[in-house]
């Protein structure tokens, strides 16, 4: 029990701790809403263009992109900004501290994916309001809601990756760089900005064995009731089945990769 | 100057052994310590042991094996040969009862995050030690007593001035009332203000039965008392 009450509190210290580091740049927030609206802009004309069979109209394709938009906030935050959270906590020295508290490497960097949740949920649910708002994005209010378990639980199926490509950063300091490449490799494989029934019959398998497909989908259907390609259970099962087997396994990972590192030395370097 | 969050002899809640004066097992026994980094072999065949309330100087040259040699103790990288004992644990095995224990403050002037004021450091720190909750108020107040940081308490890291960091970076390795405080070049940037602090914390911890590991180059003028004293050369570890 003390263990359990422990790990909470080191859990809210750095949930708070990011927090804290965040509002201490105030400007962030200001330009993060700019850079949606531009975002949001940019692909609501894109939208006026589309007159294909797969959208019965741009609004319908306004609605499925902004679906993708949204999903990709969680992506990025899952999988891009522990890895760099670390990256910076190597070079300013402060993740000696955490490797030499008794919350340890491992634990430190689990909990290091919260604040990045939490915040992307948020920016979410600024974005949709956005394009809401402004270009008058067609959301279904009355199923809207369901998005934030949605959305949690998306976030802990990709987390699974973030763990595993946050201990990577241990022993090769660059790895983050390859996160980028993964994130452009998903929007294109999970159907963000384009229904995979586009893709070549090569590559399309390949939305089928990872759990942003099925987390873009649900989504897409509770925010804008765009139909889905499967039932809905079976979207959520793979989701659940994605988070239970891969998430422990993607900790199990990062213990062995902190083992390795704390005997190469590579645990501090940056 | 105190900065004890928990009494001598006082029940731990978090879980911890208590610091009794006296305790049986030494606070640490490295035995036959080696380590490399790729061909170089940093740490050859390192023996040492603090008993409680015993306190030890290294000295040694740049690059001598200082650093390495409390990296290893507080278990952050891992020896290649030899074993490492802490109060009768095993810390590979009992990792968080060994690092609940272990005050250590890095070389340099880095480890602490400037974006934050003192006291949101000294919080962090004190949480992640896992200081129970109803102490740490009292714990972050004292270690900001015992190192002058008052005043000081509200202002962001990244506007101190490299002393003042200092006093910070130490306050965090004694907040939580560590058995072990392991202090590599503790007195760097500090005035004579600040040394004295310092010499007060570790006599106070000396004082309650804790031991202290502190590391310096050679030649550094020694700022507290020490019982024994040992110089690195080549990796190896020596009575001086």
């Amino acid at each position: 029990m003390s263990t359990v009450r422990d790990l909470a509190s080191g859990a809210m210290g750095i949930l708070q701790r990011d927090w804290n580091v965040f509002i201490a740049y105030r400007g962030r927030v200001v330009m993060h809403i700019m850079s949606m609206i531009f975002t949001l802009t940019g692909f609501y004309y894109v939208s006026r263009l589309v007159t294909v069979g797969s959208f019965r109209s741009p609004d319908a394709y306004y609605a499925f992109v902004v679906g993708g938009l949204v999903i990709l906030q969680m992506v990025t935050s899952t999988l891009h900004t522990p890895p760099m959270m670390v990256q910076s906590e190597l070079y300013t020295g402060t993740f000696e501290r955490l490797a030499i508290s008794p919350l340890g490497p491992v634990a430190s960097i689990c909990f290091m994916m919260l604040f990045p949740f939490f915040y992307s949920l948020i920016s979410a649910i600024v974005m949709l309001t956005l394009a809401w708002l402004i270009f008058g994005l067609p959301v279904q209010w009355s199923t809207a809601g369901l998005g934030i378990p949605v959305a949690a639980l998306g976030a802990l199926a990709f987390s699974s990756f973030g763990v595993v490509i946050t201990g990577v950063v241990l022993l090769f300091k660059q790895a983050s760089v390859g996160t980028t490449w993964i994130i452009a490799l998903i929007t294109l494989t999970a159907g963000l900005y384009f229904p995979v029934a586009l893709l070549p019959g090569w590559v399309r398998w390949t939305s089928d064995v990872q759990p942003f497909t099925p987390a873009v989908d649900l989504l897409r259907r509770v925010l804008t009731g765009t139909p889905l390609a499967d039932p809905a259970w079976l979207d959520v099962l793979k989701l659940v089945g994605f988070a239970g087997v891969l998430l422990p396994l993607a900790v199990c990972l990062l213990s062995s990769i902190a083992r390795v590192s704390r005997t190469k030395g590579t645990i501090l370097e940056y | 100057m105190p900065v004890s969050a928990f009494p001598i002899g006082a029940e731990r809640e978090n879980g911890a052994a208590p610091s009794k004066p006296g305790e049986s097992a030494p606070a640490l026994v490295v035995r036959d310590l080696s380590r490399k980094y790729g061909p170089r072999e940093v740490l050859r065949g390192v023996n040492l042991t603090l008993e409680p309330g015993q306190s030890v100087l290294v000295s040694g040259a740049n690059g001598a094996g200082k650093t390495t040699l409390l990296r290893c103790v507080t278990g952050v990288i891992a020896p290649h040969e030899g074993s490492i004992s802490l109060f009768g644990l095993d810390p590979e095995k009992q990792r968080r009862a060994c690092q609940r224990r272990i005050g250590f403050l890095p070389a340099g002037d880095r480890a602490v995050y400037a974006r934050l004021t003192v006291r949101k450091n000294l919080d962090f720190w004190a949480r992640i030690a896992f200081v129970p909750r109803r102490e740490r108020v009292a714990a972050v107040d004292s270690a900001l007593r015992a190192f002058g940081l008052e005043e000081l308490s509200d202002r962001r890291a990244d506007r101190l001035s490299m002393g003042q960091r200092q006093r910070v970076r130490l306050a965090m390795a004694f907040l939580h009332s560590p058995d072990l405080v392991l202090l590599d070049e503790p007195d760097t940037s500090l005035d004579p203000d600040g040394v004295a602090l310092l010499s007060g914390a570790v006599d106070e911890a000396l004082g309650r039965g804790a031991a202290c590991l502190w590391c310096g180059p050679t030649g550094a003028r020694e700022t507290v008392t020490t019982d024994l004293t040992y110089e690195f050369a080549d990796g190896v570890l020596e009575p001086a």
